[in-house]
């Protein structure tokens, strides 16, 4: 594995009174895929959220690629490569497909420096249909080019929502918890997918259930109650006693 | 007849006003959960503009209007950039208190330079129109072609432009935005200036219907809230069909009931609206 690309040092986040993440100190490495589990409520969103930029932690600090990044905006973390999928799917539902797709392209071409960009349909964005269609052809959905996100089925709006986060040239990507709510077929499809693009960056997943993170990850670390309870191999995580007792006694898994 | 198609006309006319202030303040209140009463200020700054450059100046009222528009732009940009932005994430409350005090502060500045006594302003134009048996005066009509024109301006504006497809975006998720690397409130403010100027071109609209007082923001503002939660938070044709809704319930409430229950009446409609309203999931 290579070296730290996004680490957390003792980082704490308060909601009034409640500790909803409790001091976690975290590293992923660069082109590692990694699972994050943990039980409803443990604080693995807002996890998320303090990588990510949307919350500032109460306490502690957030690197990446060596950088302190801990006051940086999401806006400003998204263009040095972190993207992110949300728990509850966010693509914009009254445009098509494509035009979402374009969305998350106004900060990647040479366009936007200039500030000159007046219309959304310009130049730029002709020449960048067909790289998008391709995109969304990674997806299987690119015979929804033209349809409205919001007549999409949920499965397909989470293709779309990760074919944008793609699109956004990321070094990590953070899935929030990318099958919840999906079929199986779904599932199993946006599980090849997963495995089709890891390796090329760095992918980090939170998940509920274990089981379906046990053939993609190469790191597994659990969250309970806020605080980190260990991190390391999948298998050798599974099979920690303190793992079995914060989770496990709930779910009924068995070491592999 | 013709008499209540004269009030439908007029009220038409107080809803093409209402439309074209309210549009900012529903934008406002949608993308960023800011309750914005400096609103009323910009409004009320227009129509002085407009006294300042066509009454005092002695230039006519189309200088008037420009002049209002471009006192407003400064104007908002300060408001937005000292005060709304730092409310980003806050508590409602405090942007109320804010906002308000920006209102209360701006109506005395104007009550100081200009007196506490009511200002006219003449029909710029002073010709009535006849259709058929139906007169109406010149400038009433041009208001609702005016308020037409903003409307169309503004659909087009949201579906064509860059700025535009992302405050629509903004409006439905905010973070998502941010997610794509896009500083959702620099666009924000662009459209809260022009959302300003517009409140502006309703002072100037309506002074000539009515007469400037320091206080007018105050009581526009209330209505323009009406408009706001009746049409939806950042709804663009919500707001425009609550406005023109809202005109008309009240010219003909002032017409055909009581003309002191007109205001009332709105705000009847926005209850009976806020009661029959499903509770929408995200709100
Ligand atoms: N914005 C917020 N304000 C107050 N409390 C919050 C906020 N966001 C999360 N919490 C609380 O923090 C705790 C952790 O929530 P979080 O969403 O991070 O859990 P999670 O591990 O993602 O759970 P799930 O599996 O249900 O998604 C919960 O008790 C939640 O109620
Ligand atoms: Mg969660």
């Amino acid at each position: 594995m290579g070296e730290s690309i996004l680490a957390t040092s003792g980082v704490t986040k308060r909601f009034d009174g409640l500790v909803a993440v409790d001091d976690i100190t975290y590293q992923v490495s660069e082109g590692e895929t990694a699972g994050i589990i943990g039980p409803n409520g443990a604080g693995k969103s807002t996890f998320f959220n303090l990588l990510t930029g949307y919350f500032r932690p109460s306490e502690g600090q957030v690197h990446f690629k060596g950088r302190d990044i801990t006051k940086r905006p999401s806006y400003e973390r998204v263009m040095m490569g972190i993207a992110r999928t949300f728990q509850l799917v966010s693509v914009f539902d009254s445009m098509s497909v494509m035009e979402n797709m374009m969305l998350a392209r106004v900060r990647q071409g040479q366009d936007y420096k200039s500030k000159t960009r007046f219309f959304f349909k310009n130049a730029h964005y002709r020449g960048l249909e067909k790289e998008c269609a391709d995109a969304l052809d990674t997806l299987g959905i690119a015979d929804k080019a033209d349809a409205l996100t919001g007549d999409m089925g949920y499965g397909e709006k989470r293709e779309l929502e990760i074919a944008i986060a793609l699109s956004l040239n990321p070094k990590i990507l953070l899935l929030d918890e990318p099958f919840a709510g999906l079929s199986l077929v779904d599932i199993a499809h946006i599980s090849e997918v997963i495995k089709k693009i890891k390796g090329q960056f760095t992918i980090v997943i939170i998940e509920h259930k274990i089981s379906k993170l046990m053939d993609l990850v190469e790191s597994l670390c659990v969250i309970n109650e806020g605080a980190l309870v260990c991190n390391g191999n999948p298998q050798e995580v599974i099979c920690d006693a303190k793992v079995k007792e914060c989770y496990w006694g709930k779910e009924d898994m068995v070491c592999y | 007849m013709i008499n209540f198609i004269q009030s439908i006309l007029y009220g038409l006319t107080i809803g093409g006003i209402l439309y074209i202030i309210s549009i900012g303040l529903s934008l406002t209140f949608g993308a960023m959960g800011i309750v914005n009463f400096a609103h009323g200020l910009i409004y009320a700054v227009g129509a002085y503009a407009l006294y300042t450059v066509a009454t005092l100046l002695g230039a006519n009222f189309l200088m008037g209007a420009i002049g209002a528009i471009a006192v407003s732009i400064p104007l908002a940009y300060l408001i937005e950039r000292f005060i709304i932005r730092r409310l980003y994430g806050q508590s409602i409350d405090y942007a109320i208190i804010a906002t308000y005090a920006v209102l209360l502060i701006g109506a005395d500045a104007l009550k100081w330079f200009f007196g506490a006594s009511p200002l006219p302003i003449s029909d710029p134009i002073g010709k009535l129109w006849y259709f058929g048996g139906l007169q109406m005066p010149a400038y009433r009509v041009i208001i609702i072609i005016l308020a037409g024109l903003v409307f169309v301006g503004l659909s087009l504006f949201f579906k064509k432009t860059l700025v535009g497809k992302i405050v629509v975006a903004g409006l439905q998720d905010r973070e998502a935005v941010r997610s794509l690397g896009i500083k959702v409130e620099k666009y924000f403010a662009i459209v809260f200036i022009i959302g300003s100027a517009l409140a502006a071109l309703g002072g100037v609209l309506y002074a000539p219907l009515s007469t400037l007082d320091p206080y007018m923001g105050f009581e526009i503002i209330i209505l323009c809230f009406a408009v706001v939660i009746v049409g939806g938070m950042g709804n663009l044709r919500g707001t425009a069909i609550a406005a023109f809704t809202l005109g008309l319930v009240h010219s003909l409430t002032a017409v055909y009931l009581v003309s002191s229950a007109a205001d009332a009446m709105v705000y009847v409609v926005m209850a009976v609206v806020l009661i029959f309203r499903p509770i929408e999931a995200s709100a």
